[in-house]
């Protein structure tokens, strides 16, 4: 059975079931991993799957399921199992589907995945890190080529279908010489061909020869407090807080420090944040939120002002504030204007954060945790990689205490990060 | 005859081996979960989600190919072992070695953690649920927030290889999480989680919600002490891990860099293989299912790659005596494999993951340990954790206390430690006799896997962050 015809087949048994609003998604996936482990070239896997997303509305009673590979039976017990969560849960107005838009159909990516060229691309690059880098061990090194095809409808009239696909590139990696070790490192991006070598994509070259001078480290001379800048692989984890504290969960508890805060100055006007899922240059973002509406990138920070929160249509009506209009995710922080060369060179004392591995930060934004694959800056000079350096202070005042946002931004496709220096970090 | 869906009990795996044309792994698989969240009483999700289907994996020439449809049907069956093999010999034509092979291992073993009283519905499992959110409301008058969450999981596999080994295996599990949310004496949100619940279903594991209410009391009793917190002093300092943090400590800091994926990726763990790592007071073990005749949080009989499932005993009174292995590092590591290989949804190939790791207990009682310590912290509730190949670790902690001259003074504000996981093991002084084990763990290393945690007290020295 085509999509088109299943996911109308799966809508119809639902509006004949008795629920009042339904939503059916059908997905058709595929998967295709070409990796290697310790080094090697190893495993080819090729993943299919069929996921049929339903969910029901009846009496203001909201449920959703999720099944897979499913045959005619197996949806009539879905259903069933629909109604029996359905009318064992309780009525709450705020629950809702999307209303009727204009049905459109959307696209990126290839159709077909290109295995010589995945190969090749994975080869070439333990290749190079064997004849460069002979000190690094590649623990693990992929390509994967994903596709998504989907039939999105609700009883309101909505139509959607979408057809993404992309290549997923990543690595993990650490340089060990005698009894020696760096810290692990791993990163990705994503893109719609292969094109380029991986080693010239998101900084990972560079990243490389970090890793091998890594392996002798010494922590920093004594506590201070000080700067640190944060490199675009490791910025999700300080601009993280704020993105999870304006969705669903903490705004209808009413628990997020950002309540009350829209169209507010809640960080430094050096710093601006998008949510570009529908983004020409974006690489596996999204063109339907999961509540049913057409996507579109939003804003999030303008200038250090909170512009937009990232509520579903649920979290909107609980909280009476607008609907986001996206799902989130796809995050670009605008660059700045000055180099990484000159943030470096106005820096007096501070840390250069390579990856940070922290405990989940309290509500207030309060944070710790190791700099990993860092270095102690000094006099404006990279001066030598750390170990066992903790670094602490509050989100918050992160935010607001940009020093500087650098000119140079890297690309991972479903995001871009430049360097952010921040001032008011302890380092001990 | 139409190519119909069979329920996974009723297929026989043994007549597909006619398609086997070499080392080939057969597995059905369906994971089955249920999340029903209450936000400040309110029903704030309510899904289920199943998702089922057959892998097929194969090795030729020291390189797999792995391939997995959502169907159990004996077409799918076919075309997935078909491209399992083809995706092999793609690998091997380019990669492959000659010399490669694998251990031949065979095991046959059953388990079933379903539940065998009638299964309530769901209106029931609300009603539980808001039984127990209503008696928070009704206890605790000054929340600022709470949420009660049901998540139900069951992984049901049945497994066959071309050696013979063969498996039809249930785990299931069953947690209610608490969260409780207040604001401290300047008026800033603090918050306290725990995870009831365990192995089984829901039938099996929870009985009265009243049964949940003195663990809820102290719940709330540690985050009125947490109102009036105080910033630890950020430094290298004694402490205490209650059993909790100890858990992570032997599943983050030891048991990764234990992992031999990971120590063939360059680990510290390989350069100590053999030596005194630790105090001879301890012991490190990696269970497979069962500790004195009880079974463990997330049991396993046979792994994923028809192995059978051993315990393994990584530090053994102080010398690290074993890594954690599937067919492949075993062999590469010229020992036997140790049942450590798992995956986690029918569409995921095994790693090398940990079941249930824990240090043995000691002799110490908690109140001594607590009594030795001049000036440091007794760190009771982790958040997260991470782990990394120079046996660097982190964890953070969500609810611990001063210790001053020998006593429980104030609580600390959310915090992380830090450490060298073998430095940190020769700093161990105490262990205290009791130890308990925690099932609401959830390890993510490629692929998400459950995992069993736990341990004693255990007195030590690491690094705190805080001012």
């Amino acid at each position: 059975m085509s999509r088109e015809k299943l996911a109308r087949a799966c809508l119809h048994r639902l509006t004949n079931a008795g629920f009042d609003k339904a939503q059916c998604a059908v997905t058709d996936s595929e998967t295709h991993e070409l990796s290697a482990e310790a080094g090697s070239l190893n495993l080819l896997r090729t993943n299919f799957d069929t996921e049929i997303r339903l969910l029901g509305i009846a009496d203001h009673k909201r449920a959703s399921i999720s099944i897979n590979g499913a045959d005619d039976a197996a949806i009539d017990a879905g259903i069933q199992d629909l109604l029996n969560l359905v009318r064992g849960s309780e009525p709450d107005e705020a629950y809702d589907i999307a209303p009727g838009q204009a049905p459109e159909s959307f696209s990126c990516g290839p159709s077909e995945p290109d295995y010589d060229s995945m190969y090749d691309r994975i080869d070439e690059i333990l290749e190079y890190t064997r004849a460069t880098y002979p000190v690094i061990n590649m623990r693990s090194a992929g390509a994967t080529f994903n596709r998504s095809q989907t039939r999105f409808l609700n009883s309101n009239g909505v139509d959607f279908e979408s057809d993404m696909s992309r290549y997923d590139v990543g690595i993990g990696f650490a340089s060990k010489e005698g009894a020696a070790t760096s810290s692990m490192m791993g990163t990705g991006y994503s893109a719609f061909d292969l094109n380029e070598q991986v080693k010239d994509c998101a900084y990972i070259d560079e990243l490389f020869r970090q890793s091998t001078e890594q392996i002798k480290t010494k922590p920093v001379p004594a506590k201070f407090l000080g700067e640190m800048i944060i490199t675009p692989h490791c910025l999700h984890s300080f601009i993280g807080f704020l993105l999870g504290k304006i969705v669903d969960y903490d705004l209808i508890s009413g628990t997020s420090i950002y309540k009350d805060k829209l169209n507010q100055q809640v960080a430094s006007e050096k710093l601006s944040i998008h949510s570009r899922p529908v983004s020409a240059n974006t690489v596996g973002g999204y063109f339907v939120t999961s509540d049913g509406f057409k996507a579109e990138d939003v804003t999030i920070l303008d200038a250090g002002v909170l512009k937009s929160y990232q509520l579903s249509l649920y979290g909107a009506n609980k909280t009476g504030l607008s609907r986001a209009v996206n799902s989130g995710g796809c995050y670009f922080v605008d660059p700045g204007d000055t180099s990484l060369d000159e943030i470096i060179k106005g820096t007096k004392q501070g840390v250069l954060i390579g990856r940070f591995s922290g405990g989940r930060p309290n509500d207030r934004g309060d944070f710790s945790g190791v700099a990993k694959n860092s270095y102690y800056v000094e006099d404006g000079k990279i001066q030598y990689p750390i170990s066992e350096t903790m670094v602490s202070g509050n989100l918050i005042d992160l935010l607001a205490n940009v020093e500087a946002v650098s000119s140079e931004l890297i690309h991972f496709g479903r995001s871009a990060s430049p360097w952010v220096k921040v001032s008011g970090i302890t380092v001990s | 005859m139409p190519d119909t869906h069979q329920a996974i009990t009723d297929i026989d795996l043994h007549t597909y081996s006619n398609l086997f044309s070499s080392y080939t792994e057969l597995r059905l698989q369906e994971n089955r979960s249920q999340q029903i969240a209450l936000l400040n009483g309110e029903v704030f999700s309510n899904t289920k989600n199943s998702g089922k289907g057959v892998s097929a994996r194969v090795y030729a020439q020291g390189v797999w190919g792995f391939a997995s449809e959502p169907k159990l049907t004996s077409d799918a069956i076919h075309n997935t072992i078909e491209a399992a093999t083809r995706n092999a010999r793609f690998m091997a034509a380019r990669a492959g070695r000659e010399d490669a092979a694998l251990p031949v291992i065979r095991a046959s073993l059953n388990s079933d953690f379903t539940t065998d009283k009638p299964r309530i519905n769901q209106q029931e499992l609300l009603a539980f649920l808001k039984k127990i959110d209503a008696h928070i409301t009704r206890s605790y008058s000054d929340l600022t927030s709470r949420t009660v969450v049901l998540q139900c999981l069951d992984m049901e596999k049945k497994f066959y290889n071309s050696e013979g080994s063969s498996g039809h295996n249930i785990t299931t599990r069953t947690l209610i999480r608490v969260s409780l949310a207040a604001n401290n004496s300047d008026g800033e949100p603090i918050e306290l989680r725990h995870a009831f619940g365990g192995l089984g279903q829901f039938e099996d594991v929870f009985e009265n919600p009243e049964e949940l209410y003195p663990e809820i009391e102290e719940l709330y009793q540690h985050l009125c002490n947490k109102k009036s917190a105080v910033i630890a002093v950020s430094g290298y300092h004694d402490v205490i891990f209650d059993t909790d943090l100890a858990g992570i400590l032997a599943h983050e800091a030891i048991g990764h860099t234990t992992e031999a994926d990971l120590v063939r990726a360059g680990s510290v763990a390989g350069d100590y293989l053999g030596q005194q790592v630790a105090p001879e007071m301890v012991t490190l073990v990696d269970f497979a299912n069962t500790l004195a005749g009880e079974t463990l949080p997330v049991p396993v009989y046979m792994d994923d790659e028809g192995v059978e499932s051993k315990d393994t005993v990584i530090i053994d009174k102080g010398i690290l005596k074993r890594f954690m292995h599937n067919k492949e590092t075993a062999e590469y590591f010229e020992t036997a494999p140790t049942g450590n290989a798992r995956a986690y949804e029918f569409s995921d190939e095994p790693l090398v993951r940990m079941r249930n790791t824990a240090i043995l207990p000691g002799t110490d009682k908690i109140a001594d340990m607590i009594a030795s310590i001049e000036d440091g912290y007794y760190l009771m509730r982790p958040s997260n954790g991470q782990a990394d190949t120079t046996s660097e670790f982190m964890f953070g902690v969500q609810l611990g206390y001063e210790i001053k001259h020998g006593k429980l003074s104030h609580a600390i504000t959310d915090t992380t430690i830090s450490g060298v996981a073998f430095d940190m093991l020769k700093e161990i002084t105490m262990i205290s006799d009791q130890m308990t084990w925690s099932c609401a763990g959830m390890c993510g290393k490629k692929q998400l896997i459950p995992v069993g945690l736990g341990g004693p007290a255990i007195k030590t020295k690491v690094y705190i962050g805080g001012q």
